[in-house]
């Protein structure tokens, strides 16, 4: 198949006049203005070098879809639920889902419904008190859910797009509606469901499954009566009414408000009798706008925070959630003020009922209720680097008049800096200032993060000393980090993954997560010679020689996986000549930040300590 | 030497310059050709070596250049296909969006097939398959293109081809029903 695959390329032997081609881009490049170089005056000379190694292959960080990715089969089974979230300021109640990977979230009276798409499932929880009612199985890619007539509605990827009808009293998906195209976004007004595929047909469906063309447009949301769906010829959006009637209401524009798909506005609601409109896709969702009904006029309320996801109103403020800053976002229509909280975890959906918040959370798989009105951790200064398609953020907050080293929150690959959020909380009772650092998705080399974790703080105007606390694999941007500059004075290894391990991993099991891994050479050259060091490790009997892991691979894998592991361990304990180790028993991969963040904060107080 | 009418920064950037052209330019036109049909192809060829001329620091040596090149590629054609949507919704209304790229037609039968089951296909899957197939990439400079993590690729890639392979046979039965159809008769 993919040999006749490859044959099949229709380019394959097409040529071009070079000198043609040669000619359009000189014209191209005559006509367009150069960009400024960025400056790089205030690195040092090895960050100068790991920033240009950074921008060299800085080319993956557009992430096109929101889709989540699952965990890998390797880890599937030694991941336990997180059961420390709640220790999170505000943080009312933790329902641990099975999976994760939620995408869609509906309020049915006192019912969320909560969509974990990665593994066709549909959950029912009782809003009143978090408990999982049930659990359905869907035979089907989805990942929007409405709920409307009695019904759910999801939409769903599968046969080139359909809209499938879930009876919630049967538990069946009892019903299954064409689209011809993949869904895009919908929303139940009046006695019917309105859709649009990718190719922005728009359609309306009644409760009992009759699909009518409407012709065209994107559905954006209802608010003021009305649902809003963009028109292709003008590019505008405008307004269809409880009769049917379009085109009462148009929104007008403004530069740069793109308001088609792909780029453009994603969704609004109403809020305090305006509309809010969430502009720009995945990642780059930035900006909102406000439209006011009384005198029709549009303004740019200006960029929050990237990768906006979810919007809602609730008690007269706008709440968002941002999928690649791990934030939950308040805003007061009223007076303009935004405060942004961080959450430890990807947030995706956000509903509210009875009062609260429901946040669910990519990573780890869980569903968290928020009491809005309980202190919440708030997020300091946000230092944003959109260096080359490689957004970076580092996340300050100070936590008082203690004088002391400022502590960095490395984290893991996959999992980004919101997973700190627990252990900066509790650092930030202690007085300890706090920065948790970040990446919006996508590859990054351990080079080019310490480059942009230096170039942050320089730019936020942060000096040192810092100690440093890495968990999994961020354990390779902290030894060059480290490296680079002379004012660390503590580290903290938590969970350290070994050089290599990835390829060892591979090796052993046919799985290679992405792991980011330091070339052997360049780690042989670094050490933290009298810097004060903890290395804590994860439980083996909860990872790699656990029952699941040994039962899945073997006992020798298991075994020799493990001492590698163990041996990347002893290989970290040897890299300061002032160094302590423990083990956080009983729990396993990469999940110490969330079972024992108390451990953490003492070996970071310790580490502190050591360094006086 | 670079061309007289490429501004120069200094001569290294010109040379190098030069080299990334010469030693991509059929690549990057046949990603574009592929995506948006000749029409469209050489401007969008065009805009992608003027971005990688405006980033020229950026631009990586050795072998992820072409993934790096084709990642800029990817986001060209995708202006490409909003701005033509436009253009086509505002003079008329199609019934479907999907690239309108005029193949030549294959005179192999299962490949006029697997063109058409490709064609099938969503345009996310469409796109893994041919950056594999045809632009030649590995997964993790699929993953480099389309900013996801390679394990993202690995497994949307297997999904996909797996659709594909689906919709192949699908086509291939309907085909031989129709051939056996017509030998009725």
């Amino acid at each position: 198949m993919i040999e006749l695959l490859e044959r099949a390329d229709p380019a394959a032997v097409v040529e071009v006049d070079k000198e043609r081609l040669r000619a359009k881009v000189d014209q191209a490049i005559g006509l367009t203005p150069r960009l400024a170089r960025s400056p790089a005056s205030r690195k040092r000379p090895l960050l100068a070098a790991l920033a240009s190694a950074a921008a060299v292959t800085a080319v993956v960080a557009v992430v096109i879809a929101l889709r989540p990715e699952p965990q890998p089969d390797v880890f599937q089974s030694v991941i336990p639920a997180p059961n420390r979230l709640g220790l999170l300021p505000g943080v009312e109640q933790v329902v641990g889902l099975e999976t994760g990977g939620v995408k869609g979230m509906a309020i049915d009276g006192d019912t969320i419904w909560v969509l974990e798409s990665l593994h066709h499932k549909l959950n029912r929880i009782g809003a009143a008190d978090g408990a999982i009612e049930a659990s359905y199985e869907i035979d089907a890619y989805a990942e929007g859910v409405v709920v409307g007539g009695g019904y759910l509605w999801l939409s769903s990827y599968d046969h080139e797009g359909e809209v499938l009808r879930f009876d919630p009293e049967t538990g069946q998906v009892d019903r299954t509606i064409a689209l011809g195209g993949a869904p895009g976004w919908s929303a139940w007004f009046g006695d019917s469901l309105w859709i649009n595929n990718e190719q922005g047909d728009l359609f309306r469906i009644t409760t009992a499954g009759a699909i009518t063309s409407m012709g065209t447009g994107e559905v954006k949301g209802q608010g003021l009566g009305y649902l809003w769906v963009n028109d292709p010829a003008t590019e505008l959006i405008s307004s269809i009414g409880p009769d049917g009637a379009r085109g009462e209401i148009v929104i007008p524009t403004h530069p740069g408000l793109e308001t088609m798909s792909g780029s453009g506005v994603r969704l609004l609601i109403e809020a305090a009798g305006k509309l809010w409109l969430m502009d720009g896709d995945y990642p780059w969702g930035t900006n909102l706008s406000v439209f006011d009904p009384d005198t029709g006029e549009l303004r740019t309320f200006g960029a929050v925070t990237f990768g906006l996801h979810s919007m809602i109103e609730f008690e007269g403020r706008v709440w968002l959630t941002s999928h690649t800053d791990h934030l939950l976002i308040r805003i007061d229509p009223e007076t303009g003020e935004v405060r942004r909280y961080p959450m430890p975890g990807k947030p995706g959906g956000l509903v509210a009922s009875g009062g609260s918040l429901w946040v669910a959370l990519h990573h780890p798989g869980a569903l968290l209720r928020i009491d809005p009105d309980a202190g919440l951790l708030e997020a300091g200064d946000i230092v944003a680097d959109d260096w080359n398609r490689f957004p970076h953020r580092l996340l300050c907050t100070g936590g008082g008049d203690l004088e002391g080293p400022t502590i960095i929150l490395e984290p893991y690959d996959w999992i980004d800096y919101g997973s700190w959020s627990v252990v900066q909380a509790q650092l930030l009772n202690q007085g300890h200032v706090v920065c948790s650092n970040g990446y919006v998705d996508g590859e990054a080399s351990p080079e080019q993060r310490a480059a942009a974790l230096n170039q942050a703080l320089i730019e936020a105007g942060i000096s040192g000393p810092f100690v440093v606390v890495a968990n999994g694999d961020g354990v390779h941007t902290i030894r060059l980090f480290a490296e680079a500059r002379d004012d660390v004075v503590g580290v903290v290894l938590v969970d350290p993954m070994a050089v290599g391990f990835g390829d060892f991993l591979e090796e052993q099991t046919g799985d290679h997560p992405p792991f980011a891994d330091l070339d052997p050479a360049t780690s042989a050259a670094l050490d933290f010679g009298t810097v004060p060091l903890v290395v804590v490790g994860q439980d083996p009997e909860k990872v790699f020689l656990s029952p699941q892991f040994i039962a899945g691979f073997g006992p020798e894998t298991a075994r020799v996986v493990n001492d590698y592991w163990q041996d990347g361990l002893a290989f970290y304990r040897g890299l300061s000549t002032n160094v302590s180790s423990r083990v956080a028993a009983g729990t396993g991969m990469h999940m110490v930040i969330w079972d024992q963040p108390g451990l953490v904060v003492e070996e970071v107080l310790n580490v502190i300590s050591r360094g006086d | 030497m670079p061309s007289l009418s490429t501004p120069p920064r200094d001569i290294d950037s010109g040379h190098k310059f030069d080299s990334l052209f010469a030693d991509h330019y059929l690549a990057v036109y046949r990603y574009c050709l592929r995506r948006l049909g000749p029409a469209d192809s050489e401007d969008a060829a065009a805009e992608v070596f003027a971005v990688a001329w405006r980033r020229l620091e950026q631009v990586p040596t050795g072998e992820p250049v072409r993934p790096w090149l084709l990642a800029v590629a990817y986001r060209v054609v995708g202006n490409h296909y909003r701005g033509r949507r436009r253009r086509v919704r505002l003079s008329a209304r199609l019934g479907s969006e999907r690239e309108q790229v005029v193949e030549p037609e294959a005179s192999d039968p299962e490949i006029r097939l697997l063109r058409r089951a490709l064609d099938s296909l969503r345009s996310a899957d469409r796109e893994l398959l041919r950056l594999s197939a045809w632009d030649g990439l590995s997964n993790a400079e699929i993953a480099a293109v389309i900013g996801v993590k390679q394990n993202a690729v690995d497994q949307r890639l297997f999904r996909a081809r797996a659709r594909l392979r689906g919709r192949f046979d699908q086509l291939i039965l309907e085909s031989s029903g129709v051939n056996a159809r017509k030998a009725a008769t």
